[in-house]
């Protein structure tokens, strides 16, 4: 270059090492910081516009875990079947605020804590790959900027708590490949028994990690001590599919209620196949494709190809320790889940375009977020040439997405099967139950979001958990509910199901028909014998 | 032998300067000539009563609005000296029709193509040909283009031949040739970037880094979204205003003062930009995309819905939309634009010029060369993809091919011809090379010599609804209207037609430019042959 008309600064080589050195060791530190901050931030952009409430599911995971300490029968068992427990668990510290439960903060309060780890992990597992500084970083950035995820992180649903602790035992599983210390296996043995208990996905990820460790300890180590590895293992991460297992035999009578209870995923997928909406099923061509494309719409097309091309390269680099190889295996585990879910039917996504003109569940994609952002900051590293192109490329497209709102999740919630604009029929029982005295009969199951939009208390609605109130209720629903919601006619609302079949429903009036629900009230001359107070006690 | 000299020659030393001399002007005799006889174009000079009869319209040249669009402003500037449209103008112009805030009909597009093309206008105008001579200045890029291609690779190290063959496979072999005969932006955007590349290639100094700021701003003009595809040019040309250097005491940070002032060279393309968008749209910060848009126009002269845009809804539901220059771009298309742009039957490049695909193996060779210039024209094709992936039409309207890639296309030229010369020893790949190229220049010059008006396959349906029989959708519509012996060649309704049928006349040209490409292959096997004698 010529120096002819140039002026120019210097800095020594010293104080770029002193730097270095300053910022590797107070990294962690000022990720923590910026991660925090943008999740705070975030929080507060989708509380003030209302989305962070807009997934019915989340709604439902604020009213569960705001049953287990508050409502008619309060307590553990409302914890209920089919969801995981571990988000509703989470939640009881703080949801017995009100204003904890209706922000859903105290949902998202586990999300916000979830994205900050999650990045925190995936700077500390390209560290451990020898990724550089930069590399790390740029990880890191990917997964942090990602706008699905700074949604969900915002929400009180499971994704961003299922990633931290599934990305946490991927980390402490790398950890063990590369330093064969027990202690690690054990760390990651906990946070995959963690993730067993928020989502199944976890529970994938317990059998696939289970392979991983018995094939590899059985080449280095022969079969014994593979077979010991993986019954140690098994016994630390499977604790919490067990204790799964024991509990619906203790509250529902049955350890596979969760599989083939009423309100099962499979009951689900059962009702859409008979609808011939189940396309995936059966057909691993349609299963990638879905899969493929809820990934992409998620993460962003490029970053998807970026990614795929990362793990590539780090997969099928012979310079690359074959341990941290296999190790890495795991970041694909949600991948193989969701397409083999979605070919043996347990799984459903509708994908605009592809199925009709809906979403639904679409956000399943962006389970391999954290796995993509570490195998770009692999490629990253690894093809230093190209460092700034691929960086500079991926900025443009964060541009464009960023500039043109692409928030697929927030479209699932707002406009794709997983919302319902319940606001009518809430804000008439807002209106109208909110400073009277009586019980509202209604079904948890299909109007969760309705108890969640109400703002009353729980202790106000007689639902399926609530045990001797419910069954004293359906019987003869004129003794105790003054309101009653159900969709009129459906025999999928339990409540309908019940109370269609009693006499005492002849004693209520329509005040209202909304698209989710229709809204029953005690007449006059019958409220005498209406039973207002909670007089059956404490229950078992 | 100076920059000219050296932009024409490849210094092997194998090959004497007199045959590459040769070889040289054969080559651009050659491009020449076959851009002649692909350029469409009917005899006589359009006028206002006469422009929107069908025989320049859908049965002519002008038979897409981008065409009309772009030939509507030259017109009105030649005719009526005047950016803004007269009535019969206008309607010649819709769908593709602009209304400036002052209700004023106006382009849509902007103005670089149709003030680049004026002075072919002009000189056609002499000779009763006004629109072939407006298109044979694209023609004329279009052969610039194969020349920089030619000399971009030789600069990397590609031998004359290589070189030659990957500009051949660029300008024939891909849907560049169909967009070369007629009145499209693509020829100019890319020859802004290739001379931009190959100035930065070939010189360091200040009017070189001068001219990329020109190129830059001025590609603006030419179509706004070159802003983006200029953008690693344009990095490259910073690195040399600002750059560092490692010693051992650390690291230098330098400012060139004198390359500070090269951003003298944008206000003439700025004022020009500002100027044309003040008078035609209203104000200097207007785009011409941005403007309202009136499909059609009625007897009365006012705007209409058109039965197709009804049919499948495309028609603004809100014509006050407020549009922006960004807000085309939606980041949720990239995967539908990825699978348009690459393997669709209607667009993609595996159907239409599968030979481009091995020019990705040989950006491999350039980064052996010049990690620079790799990391710059692999930015090129990246921005390129991406950006058009995401267009909210990444089907081009209706286009032959991916007409948006047509700057990839010549990056994969280069590609191409640094293949070759690296693998020229690998015979089973120059085998599968040839193959490819014969397909694609085959369907290449289809398209050169029929029509671009293939719809994309999600309007089929609404096509079908329309004209009541079956549409077809991919190059097979171009064959079909071979078939029934048309052409919108000139050279071909001007004199073509007395001699042979349409097929055969596409099938000599193809043949003609196959076997150029098998000669230089030839050539590149022969100077091989010719190394191994010396050695």
């Amino acid at each position: 270059m010529s120096k002819h008309y140039s002026v120019g600064f210097s800095i020594s080589t010293d104080k770029i090492q002193r730097f270095s050195v300053f910022f590797e060791r107070h990294a962690m530190f000022f990720l923590s910081v910026i991660l925090s901050s943008v999740s705070l931030v975030a929080f507060m952009v989708y509380y003030f516009n209302g989305f962070g409430l807009a997934y019915n599911d989340a709604r439902s995971h604020l009213d569960i875990g705001r049953r287990v300490v508050e409502g008619l029968k309060p307590g553990l068992a409302q914890l209920g079947s089919v969801w995981l427990p571990l988000t509703h668990v989470l939640m009881v510290p703080t949801v017995w605020s009100d204003f904890m439960w209706h922000t859903g903060l105290a949902g998202a309060l586990q999300s916000m804590i979830s994205y900050v780890a999650t990045g925190l992990l995936i700077y500390l597992f390209l560290r451990e790959l020898g990724a550089s500084m930069i590399a790390r970083l740029v990880g890191v950035a990917i997964f942090a900027s990602n706008s699905n995820i700074l949604y969900l992180q915002s929400t009180a649903m499971t994704e961003l708590l299922l990633l931290a602790t599934m990305t946490a035992g991927a980390y402490q599983l790398l950890l063990w490949y590369k330093s064969d210390n027990i202690v690690f296996l054990i760390k990651s043995s906990f946070w995959i028994m963690l993730s067993t208990l928020v989502r199944y996905d976890g529970w994938f990820l317990f059998g696939f990690a289970a392979l991983l460790i018995f094939f590899y300890t059985i080449y280095q180590k022969g079969y014994w001590v593979a077979e010991g590895t993986v019954v140690l293992y098994g016994t630390l991460a499977g604790f919490g599919i067990g204790l799964w297992f024991l509990w619906n035999a203790l509250i529902f009578k049955d350890p596979l209620y969760f599989i083939f209870g009423p309100y099962s995923a499979h009951a689900q997928q059962s009702q859409l196949e008979a609808a011939g909406v189940l396309a995936t099923k059966g057909d691993w061509f349609l299963s990638l494709k879905f899969y493929v494309y809820a990934l992409a719409y998620n993460s962003g097309a490029f970053t998807t190809v970026l990614g795929f091309i990362g793990a590539f390269v780090m997969w099928f680099n012979r310079r690359e320790n074959i341990r941290v190889r296999i190790a890495s295996a795991a970041l694909i585990a949600p991948f193989l889940f969701n397409i083999i879910a979605l070919y043996l039917g347990h799984s459903v996504l509708f994908i605009q375009g592809l199925s009709g003109d809906t979403w639904f569940n679409i956000r399943y994609g962006v389970m391999m977020m954290p796995s993509l952002a570490i195998f770009i900051g692999y490629l990253v590293d690894r093809v230093r040439p190209m460092r700034g192109l691929i960086i500079g490329l991926l900025f443009f497209v964060m541009f464009f997405s960023i500039t043109s709102n692409d928030i697929v999740t927030i479209d699932d919630a707002r406009v794709g099967s997983s919302q319902k604009n319940v606001t009518e029929v809430s804000s008439w029982l807002t209106r109208h139950a909110k400073d009277e005295k009586g019980f509202v009969l209604i079904s948890a199951a299909s109007h969760d979001a309705i108890i969640f939009s109400s703002g009353l208390p729980m202790k106000k609605f007689i639902h399926e958990g609530t045990g001797a109130y419910w069954k004293s209720a359906t019987e003869s629903p004129d003794r105790w509910a003054r309101w009653i919601i159900m969709r009129t006619y459906s025999e999928d609302d339990s409540t309908w199901r019940f109370v269609s079949r009693s006499s005492g429903f002849e004693r209520y009036n329509l005040v209202g028909t909304y698209p989710f629900a229709d809204i029953y009230e005690l007449k006059p001359e019958y409220m005498a014998d209406l039973q207002t107070d909670a007089v059956l006690g404490k229950q078992k | 032998m100076g920059a000219l000299g050296d932009a024409l020659y490849a210094n092997t030393g194998n090959i004497n300067m007199k045959k590459e001399k040769i070889i040289t002007i054969i080559f651009f005799v050659f491009v020449a000539l076959v851009l002649i006889l692909g350029i469409r174009g009917i005899v006589g000079n359009p006028t206002t009563e006469t422009i929107n009869n069908p025989i320049w319209t859908s049965d002519g040249p002008l038979e897409l609005s981008p065409d009309r669009g772009r030939f509507s402003l030259m017109y009105s500037i030649a005719e009526d000296h005047s950016v803004k449209f007269s009535l019969p103008i206008a309607r010649f112009t819709t769908p593709d029709l602009g209304i400036s805030p002052k209700g004023e009909y106006v382009s849509l597009f902007a103005p670089g193509v149709s003030f680049a093309i004026l002075p072919g206008y002009y000189v056609g105008k002499l000779f009763g040909v006004s629109q072939v001579g407006a298109f044979a200045v694209i023609a004329l890029f279009a052969l610039f283009n194969a020349g920089l291609i030619r000399a971009i690779a030789m600069r990397l190290g590609a031998s004359i031949y290589a070189a030659s063959f990957g500009a051949l496979a660029f300008l024939f072999a891909s849907p560049a040739f169909a967009y070369a005969v007629t009145l499209y932006q693509h020829h100019i955007s890319t020859f802004l970037i290739l001379s931009s590349m190959y100035v930065l290639l070939r010189w360091r100094g200040w009017w070189g880094i001068s001219y990329i700021w020109f190129a830059i701003v001025l590609s603006l003009s030419v179509d706004y979204p070159n802003l983006f595809l200029m953008l690693p040019l344009g990095v490259w040309a910073f690195s040399r205003v600002v750059w560092f250097e490692k010693d051992s005491h650390g690291f230098q940070f330098q400012i060139s003062l004198l390359n500070i002032l090269t951003v003298v060279s944008v206000v003439l393309p700025l004022a020009f930009f500002l100027w044309y968008n003040a008078a035609a749209n209203g104000s200097p910060l207007q785009l011409s995309g941005t403007l309202k848009r009136a499909e059609a126009i009625d007897e009365a002269g006012k705007p209409v819905q058109p039965q197709l845009a009804r049919i499948l809804g495309l028609a603004e539901l809100d014509p006050n939309r407020k549009k922006t220059a960004i807000g085309f771009f939606h980041s949720r298309n990239l995967l539908n634009g990825f699978y348009t742009h690459f393997l669709s039957l209607d667009r993609g490049v595996v159907n239409f010029a599968p030979v481009m695909l091995l020019g990705f193996f040989g950006l491999y060779y350039v980064f052996k060369k010049s990690i620079t210039a790799g990391k710059v024209l692999v930015g090129i094709i990246g921005f390129n993809i991406l950006l058009y992936s995401m267009w909210g039409d990444p089907y081009g309207g209706w286009a032959f091919g991916s007409r948006y890639l047509i700057p990839s296309y010549a990056v994969l030229g280069i590609g191409i011809a640094m293949l070759l010369e690296y693998a020229k020893k690998q015979y089973i790949i120059l085998l599968v090379c040839m193959a490819l190229l014969s397909q694609s220049v085959w369907i290449g010059v289809l398209g050169a010599v029929t029509s671009n008006r293939n719809p994309p396959q999600i309007e089929i349906l609404a096509l079908e609804k329309i004209s009541g029989h079956e549409e077809k959708y991919s190059f097979d519509r171009n064959e079909q209207y071979l078939a029934s012996n048309h052409s919108k060649s000139f050279v071909f309704n001007t004199i073509g037609y007395r001699y042979m049928n349409a097929p055969t006349y596409r099938a000599l040209i193809a043949g003609l430019v196959i076997a150029m490409c098998a000669l230089l292959l030839g050539g590149l096997l022969f100077d091989k042959q010719k190394e191994k004698q010396y050695e």
